[in-house]
């Protein structure tokens, strides 16, 4: 799109990026290169002493039953959170794009969990599954007979924060995939209709595939989600446990780095965050292309 | 062509969308419950379903025992900041990199900014951490609002959305001898009033439900924000006491479900406007 | 005119006389983890007694959120260069807050005489004294014990009055208890790498090298030797009866014990006052259990204790409220309302006689229980507590290898031998920090 309307000012431009640039190189750009600076030492909890250690902070993480099993559990719980949150939103969308009479205020309804924060999620979630007395304590103990305790056992803790943090990305999702449906012309679905397809086979065949990117997007969201966000959620209901079992990177970081005080090991972590999370990035800019993203 | 459905289809529809609703509802619902409880109707099994007539005390007692206006007082603080400060960077940036003729290292820019969303804080945080240590930061406003003003978000989407606006605009500002400041001021920014509100109103529950950064560099009670409040509630080593943590949480909840409610309609356009590529 | 200025001068003489107690107050910040109940305790009682006491010294008590949060902002803030008067710190933090270079001992804050320091009780100033020097000033301090639910004792067939007393005991009651259905679990214990350590101190036996750290840097772990193994192996044949319901890592076991799903709880006397409320029904408490055949030795202490921070210097004022703070705290008046309060020890012996005489423990038996079992017992290296670098890393590895021996991941060798080998690179690389 060319733009020959465009201003001659020469130092004009440099000054009103000048405030982003600065805060950026200093606040983003700068402490990621001190962490990657950070991660080579061994500081003393005080900060008075620092270890040159080469790349042994990582030779500890790979080799770290701890950290292995942290891992393994992020990707299990991203995975879950994904997949669940993204059908069960997808259907929603669905049952939000039918002509309806009010179905302004359904969408509503609908979407408000995304002004929820993860710590709001959990507690609320911790509550329903709280052990004695919970809600949904009383109807599973109705219809299996087991007797959940999300404080005692790390799977109960795993499925509570799970649902907790798919709940939560409920609103997110249904927003975007509902936008997405809505941008389908519907030229195409009466086309697909009028070569008799039945409605599964219209989903499938041609909502579907219009939809992938938007898909692709929202996985990439709700990985990122997934891995960095859920922090809150965590710190106020399990705190990592029970027994290590819902502590995922980012806990077992902020427990190294903040708890433990190992500033250099846990720097190393964050490191090893970061190829994560610029996987993830390069491949929503490669695939999804030039999408405007809420983060 | 309208197709006529039938009845209980209709129905049908509007049972399944209730469901649905109950499903992203009900949580919240039982929180307003026990938060209406007192301290022995938590505990009753099975779960008593009738509210109680404590929501109040309750309210009064969260409030109290964390100091819950200053942590509500400082989160709408640092979250308005942080929004505004966000848009006002977001739009002088992309209005840079939209409206001027190519400057040299403009793409090197776009890109740095653009970086942001590669270092999210986790990646960064004990570092940035030790540089708000560095400048004595910790335990003040600025830790809390400053390292949040750039926001690559912003940048692209208002960038995105200048790209739509008509060139006949700026032209005809440039024809009436109109610095780019006042295209900027007295145009682009009553035009971009949708993506305005939506960017408020992501950023604002952004910023207020964030939760690490502020837990980490806070550490006075004064200076914390609502969201380590919810934990303060919580953080007892004797029975939880659900029905106070509850009616805080309700309080925490709602600022950004309002401001949510309040721009929805723009939040909507813009990310279906958006669709429109 | 004379009466204007009679006037002014009455104004001046007033300004100046609201101002000098102003000016001359010294403000002392104490930062602390203590929630719940024992919030109100330190800040409406302690405190403000203080603060009514001396009205020149203000105690400025900040809760700082758990123990381990306390910390970091301590360290934190000594970073900064404004660290608060006093900081508690669990014990665990003992051995960081000795290397920090950053303490005032408090035998340096306390003028001699000041406090009479064979009024405490010698465990607890055995805990905290390190080169002959008493590091930081007793406060909480709490010690673990066997609490048991009377009730469900009695709907086993158990006599509600007679808490197991060895491991055989635990084993036997366990059983009748789960057969009867008075409860689904028999025991479950909070803390559990703080039980570990228990179990070697209550045996007389050593946790690291250099005599647990007090001689010189521990740099080796000694538990995963011959009698770790035994202990751990019992408390999985424990878990393997569906016995022991393991009760995740701090405090969250007091749940499922006062919920009845579990009869009985080792756990820190801390809990004694909130469990005695919570629970509804009868509870009785015991000595840690016994393990058959091995020495006696002696419970260890826990808690925390209050270190003075250097900061940039403090003045003598600074110095003479923070002692001032001290002996208050100490006092037997203090120390027995803190107690019942609480379930800390009461740290004196005045303050025990206090509570004896007013017949305190007759009518609260179980907050005596822990108080007898610290009494009961050699005093030894192994007795007085382990002292080791990054404790709160190795806790948690210790946390985990138990956890993974209960789950059946490992067995209790490997897991024991492995958590040690981790150990020791930890203890290796904090002592390198400290050269």
């Amino acid at each position: 799109m060319a733009m020959e309307g465009r201003f001659p000012n020469r130092t004009l431009p440099y000054l009103l990026v000048l405030p982003s640039i600065v805060i950026v190189a200093v606040f983003l750009i700068l402490p990621s290169l001190q962490a990657l600076y950070l991660s080579l030492f061994e500081v003393s909890p005080f900060g008075t002493r620092a270890i040159f250690v080469g790349l042994n902070n990582f030779r500890e993480i790979l080799t770290s039953d701890d950290y292995r099993f942290s891992l393994r559990l992020s990707v299990l719980f991203a995975i879950a959170v994904v997949v669940l949150s993204m059908s069960v939103s997808l259907g929603m969308a669905v049952l939000a794009n039918k002509p309806l009479r009010g179905i302004g205020l359904y969408r509503t309804f609908l979407l408000w969990p995304y002004a929820l924060s993860p710590a709001v999620a959990g507690i609320v979630w911790a509550l329903l599954f709280e052990p004695s007395s919970g809600l949904m304590t009383y109807l599973i103990r109705l219809t299996t007979d087991r007797s959940p305790n999300w404080m005692m056992d790390a799977n109960y803790a795993l499925l509570v924060i799970i649902l907790a943090a798919a709940w939560k990305m409920l609103g997110f999702n249904i927003v975007f995939f509902l936008a997405g449906l809505q941008s389908i012309p519907g030229e195409m679905i009466e086309a697909a209709q009028v070569d008799g397809a039945s409605p599964r086979q219209t989903f499938w065949r041609v909502v579907f595939p219009i939809l992938s990117p938007m898909t692709f997007f929202l996985f990439i969201m709700n990985s990122l989600y997934a891995f960095f966000e859920v922090f809150g959620l965590i710190d106020v209901m399990t705190q990592g446990g029970p027994g290590g079992g819902t502590e995922v990177l980012i806990y077992k970081l902020y427990q190294d780095g903040f708890i433990s005080i190992r500033w250099g090991y846990a720097s190393a972590q964050s490191i090893v965050l970061f190829i994560l999370v610029s996987t993830l990035t390069l491949l929503q800019f490669r695939y999804a292309g030039r999408r405007v993203f809420y983060a | 062509m309208t197709v006529r459905i039938s009845t209980s289809r209709v129905l049908g529809r509007h049972g399944l969308l209730l469901l649905c609703v109950a499903v992203t509802c009900f949580p919240v619902l039982y929180a307003l419950l026990v938060s209406t409880f007192d301290f022995q109707q938590i505990f009753i099994y099975p779960p008593r379903l009738i509210p109680g007539t404590s929501l109040l005390e309750n309210v009064r007692l969260a409030w109290t025992k964390v100091g819950l206006g200053r942590l509500l007082a400082n989160s709408f603080l640092i979250s308005i900041s942080v929004a505004l400060g966000k848009i006002v960077l977001a739009i002088l940036a992309a209005f840079a990199f939209t409206y001027f003729r190519d400057f040299p290292g403009k793409n090197i820019l776009f890109v740095v900014i653009l970086i942001t969303h590669m270092l999210p804080l986790p990646v960064r945080i004990v570092s940035t951490f030790q540089l708000m240590d560095n400048l004595g930061w910790v335990n003040t406003y600025y830790a809390l609002t400053i390292p949040f003003f750039a926001s690559a978000t912003g940048t692209l989407l208002f960038r995105q959305f200048f790209l739509t606006v008509p060139q006949s605009l700026s032209d005809a500002a440039r024809i009436d001898g109109a610095g780019p400041m006042r295209f900027l001021t007295r145009i682009l920014v009553p035009l971009s009033y949708n993506n305005l509100m939506a960017l408020f109103m992501v950023e604002f529950v952004y910023m207020w439900n964030e939760y690490l950064w502020p837990l980490i560099v806070t550490t006075s009670n004064e200076m914390r924000v609502a969201q380590i409040g919810i934990k303060m509630l919580v953080a007892t080593d004797a029975q939880a006491e659900w029905n106070v943590i509850m009616a805080g949480v309700i309080l925490v909840m709602l600022p950004p479900l309002l401001i949510l409610l309040l721009f929805q309609n723009h939040f909507m356009r813009t990310v279906t406007f958006g669709q429109e590529k | 005119m004379s009466r204007r200025w009679k006037v002014l001068g009455a104004a001046l003489v007033t300004i100046l006389m609201l101002s000098s107690p102003v000016a001359a107050q010294v403000k002392i910040k104490l930062w602390h983890a203590m929630g719940g109940a024992r919030y109100d305790a330190i800040t409406k009682e302690i405190s403000a007694g203080f603060n009514k006491l001396h009205p020149d010294y203000v105690i400025e008590p900040l809760f700082s959120g758990s123990y381990a949060e306390t910390v970091t902002k301590g360290i934190a803030a000594i970073r900064a260069g404004d660290p608060p008067h006093i900081l508690q710190v669990y014990e665990v933090g003992t051995q960081t807050m000795l290397d920090s270079g950053e303490i005032i001992p408090v035998t340096d804050v306390v003028k001699p005489g000041e406090i009479k320091w064979e009024d405490y009780f010698a465990p607890i100033m055995n805990y905290y004294t390190v080169g002959g020097k008493l590091s930081s000033m007793p406060f909480n301090s709490s010690t673990a014990i066997l609490y048991y639910n009377k009730d469900a004792f009695k709907k086993a067939g158990l006599d509600p009055e007679k808490p197991p007393a060895t491991y055989k005991d635990v084993e036997e009651m366990g059983r009748k208890i789960l057969a009867s259905g008075a409860a689904r679990g028999a025991i479950t214990f909070g803390w559990p790498a703080w039980m570990f350590e228990q179990a070697f101190a209550y045996h007389n036996q050593l946790y690291a090298n250099n005599e647990n750290g007090r001689k010189g840097r521990a740099t080796q772990i000694l538990f995963n030797g011959p009698f770790g193994v035994e202990v751990l192996t019992r408390w999985k044949k424990w878990a393997d009866e569906k016995l022991l319901m393991y009760g995740g890592r701090e405090y969250a076991p007091n749940k499922a014990f006062l919920s009845g799903e579990v009869a009985m709880l080792l756990q820190s006397t801390s809990q004694v006052t909130t469990i005695e409320k919570a629970a509804k029904f009868a509870v009785g408490t015991g000595f840690l259990p016994h393990l058959e055949g091995k020495p006696q030795g002696k419970s260890v202490i826990g808690g925390a204790s209050l270190w003075v921070l250097k900061g940039k210097g403090r003045s003598p004022q600074e110095l003479d409220a923070i002692a001032k703070f001290f002996k208050y705290v100490g006092q037997a008046e203090q120390s027995a309302k803190w107690h019942q309060d609480t379930g800390y020890f009461p740290a004196t012996h005045s303050s025990e006689k206090l509570l004896r005489d007013e017949g305190w423990f007759k009518k609260n038996p179980n907050h005596e229980t822990a108080f007898k079992q610290i009494q009961a017992g050699p005093d030894t290296p192994a007795t007085r507590g382990v002292l080791l670098g990054n404790f709160v890393q190795i806790r948690n590895i210790t946390d985990s290898a138990l956890e993974k021996t209960f789950s059946g991941r490992l067995g209790p060798q490997v897991a024991l031998d492995e958590a040690a080998q981790e150990i020791n690179k930890v203890l290796e690389e904090y002592g390198r920090l400290q050269k």
